[in-house]
């Protein structure tokens, strides 16, 4: 119809263009005879004829009452889709709408199509027309996030216009009569299903309609849009900015109000149009789903790094004071029943947002413990979250999924991962005072500290460090000391003698039953402190062991004269491991302690100091004195530790070791200047002597000495070296008649000597010897001649200093490796291996040939029971003998670690 | 070794069969330290009272370069009483019965405590070598031995079994 046309109709009622024209009212419809009446007699009056007249009045009304209802169809252009031009309301119409709706012309038996269905559908027929592109231009792409909230107004707009324009009619024309219809009937029968008569004719035809608007949108992307919207709505109003998405402009914060009312417009709008109701609900508890997760991750639950307090009550609050609030007036908007929060409901999001934030905390648990202390706002955001079920379990696997991943790998240093492991303990202390969450999560950090080798040194020299007086630097990563053992060991001893089983104290008012995942034999540990976690790594045996290595070594390193920290380890040790095993480890302690009185009994006793003993000395050169001790030790081993502070003679004190009972210790052979040995011969004549049968045996490479050395133009005192560094500068000393001769002719050039030489002098291996070479020139004493040769650098200001400088440069750097190398008074445990490697060797040669082919942890386990004084070595080390020994092609690898004999 | 050597003195104050574990512990140190050419023993499992021992028959015997497995099992009164010695490699000599029992005087009546374990397995070397036909387990073998080298020679071969075999 074009614009021309509708003007003309509106002048001249054209009843051929509507549809609605069942008849051409020219013609009437004079009915049918039925069967067996006389034709066309307008005189028979009969039942079909009252009939037919009834159908021709209702059709004629119909056409009047359609044609007044009629949509008005849009222009051709499409533009003024809504102001269709109505044609005015006349008494004919008037009469039809009467007839068809409340007159005789209603039809209650469903037979014939009501005025208000045929409304209905001339509805859907005209949104199907008009509305329905405009809808689906809307929708028919993905809805940008920037735009849902326009796209969602313009529809709400649009429908809600649209169902302005098809209610209007009806409330206009129809509603009336049903309404008066209503009234009148009402006064006999005042019930409710006349009442409700004009109604539910309403919401039926409201029901349709919105049904229509329903279905010509995308019901998944609208959902998801006005998901979407609300999402953002409540972001808005509690000031939430996730960042996620990235694409998000940051936009200024809108008013809160503006906001607040615009969403509640939308909501209300959509409710009115239909769009509510469940599906909207749906998308609602979507958008409220992620707001709370946003919220979760928001900065305003981040942890608490500065006060350290649990954010949780925060949480519980603004679930109550925020969240509900909001759902609240959104159920109203959309018209929920009921519209407000149950208290359960109110509980129940709180749980669930409490969870959500546990879940968060403990994905990122191991950051936490890392920083511990700082983060134990988080531990206790984790400790509130324990309490909701499943969380135990969630924190279990997550946490020891992020140690293996973050922790347990070789690139972790073992002071590192105990570091770590102590602030676990803490961290879960905390978390769990009851300590059955600390033993599982512990347990694969436990299994893998045991099998570092370095674990239990690191532990047992950082429990012996004192952090008081050590430099900060010595505590690095990288370093072999944990600064949080020795900060531990600093603490005061924790009390350990409440006997009385806590789960029996009656009078505790404290008292808690172990948590439910507790296994029926958990049993508290009952020190808890985090040396005890440490010392129960291993099985005592091992770790005692271990400790008399170290303790050895430490004992003869130590300055201390009184021995307290070692004296303090061991009875923290004791209280832990019980002092049934440490036995060996007392006596080491005794016996240092013992050997100081020794040494002042024999010195005291004895003329060590007579001047007899006194270096020869010359008048030109009056060389160095080395006045050092060696030591000694009861039946076998000894030790020398420096006493001296008399310039002239030298003088000695020994440590007195009963070797039984010590690790073994570092013995290399050499001689000892005849000074020194004179000493240790007479120490040893006085020792018998008090102590009756025992034996001395004199292990010089232990222990250490200062020696003051006289040159030409200098004196030189150095303090703290080692005794095979003094024999070799003692070497460099004239020893006989022709050397001072010989030393004189040469004016000042010092004795020459070279490595071979002095190894023959001193007995001593060239390692040692030339360790103890780059020693001294690293001090400037010696100078490198020829090659291997050496003599003394009598006056400092020489000609050759320069070079001089630069080799010494250079030689200390060398020296300083080597004594690391060195360092360790007490065997290495590859020095072991290598030193009994043939009787080894001869073990699994035996053993294989006897017990045929056998895996290496099988051969591993045999040599620890087998070999008599142990066997302290690993299923590697017995690999790496057995790749030697296929190496001489005396044993053959099967695969998979099993290995025979090479036949 | 002066220090195993006090620890094995030490244990020999312990009562029971740890008493005979240690001084096991100790023969099988020993024999780890000095190797014996052709004779070679170890324990079947940790608590060292049953031991195999593989002896190599001696150079210009029968028994020339074939391999012999014994079992030893110690009791409780080790080194009292002597081990009970069989040769599991079957063996066809004249103090040998066929399921490998030992006529050798050292392991009856003549046993000192002093004796080893080392000691028995030289003894029974060399008896591959000298067997006692004055007392023969295996009548047959002794006449063969005094009579018959070749023959001897023969039943030796068809009677030994390679280690392997010996497994299967």
């Amino acid at each position: 119809m074009d614009h021309a046309t509708l003007v003309f109709a509106s002048v001249f009622p054209v009843p051929s263009l509507s549809h609605t024209t069942p008849t051409p009212i020219a013609t009437p419809e004079l009915g049918y005879t039925a069967p067996g009446s006389s034709f066309g007699s307008p005189f028979v009056t009969n039942v079909s004829g009252a009939q037919a007249h009834r159908a021709v009045k209702r059709n004629i009304a119909w056409s009047t009452a359609t044609r007044f209802l009629s949509l008005p169809r849009p222009a051709a252009s499409g533009t003024g889709v809504f102001e269709g031009v109505r044609l005015p309301k006349t008494a004919e119409v008037e009469q039809a709408l009467h007839y068809l709706l409340v007159g005789e012309g209603r039809s209650d038996d469903g037979q014939e199509e009501t005025l208000l269905d045929w409304y209905t559908n001339e509805a859907r027929l005209h949104f199907a027309i008009t509305v329905r592109p405009i809808l689906e231009e809307y929708w028919r792409r993905e809805v940008g996030l920037q735009r849902a909230w326009a796209v969602l107004d313009d529809t709400q707009r649009l429908l809600e216009q649209v169902q302005d324009l098809y209610t209007q009619p009806l409330a206009d024309h129809v509603l009336p009569f049903l309404h008066n219809a209503n009234d009148s009937a009402s006064a006999i029968r005042p019930n409710r299903h006349t009442r409700s008569e004009g109604e539910a004719v309403l919401s039926r035809y409201q029901r349709d309609v919105h049904a229509v608007f329903a279905h010509s949108l995308p019901q998944q992307r609208f959902s998801k849009t006005l998901s979407y919207a609300l999402y953002d709505a409540g972001c808005k109003l509690f000031r939430i900015y996730a960042r996620q998405d990235g694409t998000q402009p940051k936009l200024p914060p809108d008013n809160a109000r503006e906001l607040r009312k615009h969403m509640i417009d939308l909501l209300q709008g959509i409710e009115r149009v239909g769009l509510g109701g469940d599906k909207a609900q749906k998308a609602f508890a979507h958008a409220m789903n992620k707001l709370m997760d946003s919220f979760i991750t928001s900065h305003y639950v981040k942890v608490d790094w500065y006060s350290k307090k649990s954010i949780v009550p925060h949480l519980r609050m603004w679930v109550r004071d925020g969240f509900c609030p909001l759902v609240e007036l959104v159920m109203e908007c959309l018209r929920c029943d009921p519209s407000s929060v149950q208290p359960t409901e109110l509980h129940q999001w709180q749980e669930m947002a409490l969870s959500r934030l546990g879940r968060a905390r403990v994905d990122s648990l191991f950051d936490f413990v890392i920083n511990w202390d700082k983060s134990l706002g988080a531990i206790l955001d984790i400790k509130e979250y324990l309490k909701v079920s499943g969380a135990k379990q969630y924190l279990t696997s997550g946490f020891s999924q992020q140690i293996s991943r973050r922790l347990l790998h070789p690139g972790a240093t073992t002071t590192y991962i105990l570091n770590v492991y102590i602030s676990i303990i803490r961290a879960f202390h905390e978390l769990e005072p009851k300590g059955v969450l600390l033993e599982r999560v512990a347990r694969p950090i436990r299994r893998y500290l045991k099998e570092r080798e370095d674990t239990a040194r690191i532990i047992i020299s950082s429990l012996l460090t004192d952090i008081n007086d050590e430099t900060e630097s010595r505590f690095s990563l990288q370093s072999e000391l944990s600064y949080e053992i020795a900060s531990e060991m600093a603490k005061p001893i924790a009390s350990v003698n409440n006997d009385a089983d806590e789960e029996l104290n009656w009078n505790d008012m404290n008292w808690q039953p172990l948590p439910t995942d507790a296994s029926p034999e958990y049993k508290k540990s009952k020190v808890e402190d985090v040396i005890w976690f440490l010392l129960t790594l291993w099985d005592r045996e091992d770790f005692i062991n271990e400790l008399k290595n170290i303790l050895g070594d430490h004992l003869l390193r130590s300055q201390d004269p009184e021995y307290e920290r070692e004296i303090r380890l061991l009875e923290l040790i004791k209280v832990r491991l019980g002092d049934d095993k440490l036995q060996a480890c007392e006596v080491m302690l005794r016996d240092v302690l013992d050997s100081k009185r020794i040494n002042a009994t024999i010195r005291a006793a004895g003329s060590l100091q007579t001047p007899d003993k006194r270096l020869p000395s010359t008048p030109e050169n009056a060389p160095r004195r080395p006045k050092r001790g060696t030591a000694n030790a009861t039946p076998n081993l000894g030790v020398s530790t420096p006493v001296s502070k008399t310039p002239q003679a030298p003088t000695l004190n020994a440590q007195i070791l009963s070797s039984f009972f010590w690790p073994l210790l570092r013995d290399d052979e050499f001689l000892v200047p005849p000074e020194i040995q004179t000493l240790q011969r007479e120490y040893e004549s006085r020792f018998e002597r008090i102590k009756g049968m025992r034996k001395l045996r004199w292990m010089n490479a232990l222990g250490g000495g200062t020696i003051a050395l006289d040159f030409d133009d200098r004196t030189e005192e150095y303090t703290d070296i080692t005794p095979w560094q003094v024999s070799v500068i003692h070497a460099f000393q004239p020893q006989s008649v022709e050397d001072w001769a010989s030393k004189k002719g040469k004016k000042g050039g010092g004795v020459a000597r070279n490595i071979k030489q002095l190894e023959e002098m001193l007995e001593m291996d060239e390692q040692l010897v030339r360790q103890a070479i780059a020693f001294w020139i690293g001090k400037s004493v010696l100078r490198e001649t020829h090659p291997d040769t050496y003599t003394i650098i009598e006056r400092a200001s020489s000609a050759e200093n320069a070079k001089d400088e630069e080799a010494a440069a250079a030689a200390q750097e060398l020296a300083e490796v080597q004594a690391q190398q060195q360092a360790g008074a007490v065997k290495s445990q590859s020095d072991l291996l290598n030193e009994k490697k043939d009787i080894y060797m001869t073990f699994i040669m035996q053993m294989l040939t006897n017990q045929g082919n056998l895996p290496v942890q099988r051969i591993a386990m045999m040599m620890r029971i087998m070999v008599l004084g142990g066997f302290p070595f690993g299923a590697e080390e017995v690999k790496g003998l057995l790749q030697e020994m296929e190496g001489e092609g005396k044993v053959i690898s099967f695969g998979g670690d099993v290995w025979g004999i090479q036949k | 070794m002066a220090l195993s050597a006090t620890r094995g003195a030490n244990g020999s104050n312990a009562s029971g069969s740890s008493t005979v574990a240690q001084r096991l512990q100790k023969e099988l140190m020993d024999i780890m330290m000095n190797p014996t050419a052709g004779i070679t023993a170890f324990p079947d499992d940790e608590n060292m009272m049953c031991w195999t021992a593989t002896i190599l028959g001696p150079d210009s015997t029968p028994y020339e370069s074939l391999i012999f497995k014994l079992s030893m099992e110690f009791g409780a009164t080790y080194p009292y009483e002597p081990p009970t010695v069989v040769f599991k490699t079957p063996i066809y000599h004249p103090n040998v019965d066929m399921s490998g029992r030992i006529c050798l005087d050292i392991l009856k009546d003549k046993w000192s405590a002093g004796l080893s374990v080392l000691s028995v397995l030289l003894s029974l070397q060399s008896l591959l070598g000298e067997p006692n036909n004055a007392s023969p387990l295996n009548g047959q073998a002794a006449e063969f031995w005094d009579t018959d080298p070749a023959a001897f020679k023969r039943h030796v071969l068809a009677r030994h079994k390679a280690p392997e075999e010996l497994d299967a």
